[in-house]
């Protein structure tokens, strides 16, 4: 096996504009002060996820559900062979992986649509507890997420959280995607930071993330 | 059958009102805590609570009336989102102070945002009292 390409440009650059945008949201939840800040980070959230859900299906090879959304069944195989560590390496994500970024992606959506419906006052208060709830409940999966990928990087001897910034991970070389699709990750990068200066005036000072993701690039 | 309508209906509308919580209720529970909190409570003053509303406290540059505006009886407007905010006085808002949970939570976000700190039970008794003795 050889270091390859797996996780193309757009689905790096969806990855690390959620969380920044989900630990923003979460960051400017308790105070009235930042409602704005936490609303824009809102909308982020939901227009990325839109944006995930069509290159599921028509993304680079390990992108699409189509690659690690699995039956019932395989994921608990999985699980068994993951506790005896006798877990198959997987070129994406593994089976158990796969769960929890549907979940993610769901419970993402549904974190967004209640607190718009807050924010627009609609059914009279009574979204305020489910946004809360559906909200604490998409932490609780990030910590799973995370939890999950620390103990595949230490079980395969890969630091996958790496391979989330250089899109590089182990496999054969015929398994590697074939194009980085880098314009689309530029072009949603562009939209992205387009509605944050459009929509909130002080995002001025985000510039410099601008700079920091040139230079990384 | 007519009667046994008229009862259910009435039955219900007891349990209605059994349930539904008045912002008395609200007020007595924190008279209870601010009895709890200091022996020497004396009840609440709807002056004390108009200036509480009305100040900025703790060296903050929010007041109550910074979103809620100095007349509680018209709608307020949030100073952040633009977004108008129902008024806060029950007697032209009489969904206001009807729900504890409601009550405690919006208390404990907002005097974060104007106090630093929670308020105590006497501060929100005084406003509770301010606001109920507001006429339309």
């Amino acid at each position: 096996m050889s270091s390859i390409k797996v996780w193309d440009l757009p689905t790096r650059f969806f990855h690390w504009l959620l969380v920044l945008s989900f630990v923003g949201a979460f960051l400017t939840a308790e105070s009235e002060r930042n409602r704005d800040l936490h609303v824009l980070l809102g909308y982020t959230v939901l227009g990325l996820i839109v944006f995930r859900l069509l290159w599921g299906f028509i993304g680079s090879r390990y992108a699409r559900f189509s690659n690690f959304v699995c039956t019932p069944k395989v994921v608990v195989l999985y699980l068994c062979q993951l506790i005896k560590n006798q877990a198959p390496h997987s070129v994406g994500h593994n089976p158990a992986g796969g769960v929890v970024i549907v979940l993610l992606l769901l419970f993402g959506i549904a974190s967004s649509l209640s607190g718009w419906a807050v924010y627009e006052d609609i059914g009279a208060d009574s979204f305020t507890e489910w946004h809360e709830l559906i909200s604490n409940a998409m932490l609780a999966l990030v910590c799973i997420h995370v939890a999950g990928v620390v103990v595949s990087s230490y079980l395969q001897g890969e630091n996958l959280i790496a391979a989330m910034i250089t899109g590089k991970k182990l496999g054969d070389v015929n398994q590697a995607i074939t194009s980085n699709v880098a314009s689309l990750a530029w072009l949603v990068l562009v939209m992205v930071i387009g509605l944050w200066l459009w929509a909130w005036p002080a995002a001025k000072d985000l510039n410099w993330l601008l700079h920091m993701i040139v230079w990384w690039q | 059958m007519k009667q046994l309508a008229i009862g259910f209906l009435s039955l219900i509308a007891i349990a209605q009102s059994l349930r539904a919580e008045q912002p008395q209720d609200i007020i007595l529970s924190h008279a209870l805590q601010a009895k709890q909190d200091n022996a020497d409570f004396l009840g609440f003053d709807s002056h004390r609570g108009e200036q509480f509303f009305k100040s900025q406290h703790n060296g903050g540059d929010w007041s109550c009336a910074s979103c809620h505006t100095d007349n509680p009886t018209v709608a307020g407007l949030h100073t952040v989102t633009k977004k108008e905010i129902e008024p806060m006085a029950p007697s032209v808002n009489p969904a206001r102070f009807t729900n504890t949970s409601k009550v405690e939570k919006w208390f404990k976000r907002n005097c974060k945002d104007v106090l630093s700190r929670e308020c105590t039970a006497q501060e929100k008794g005084d406003v509770i009292t301010y606001l109920m003795s507001l006429n339309r």
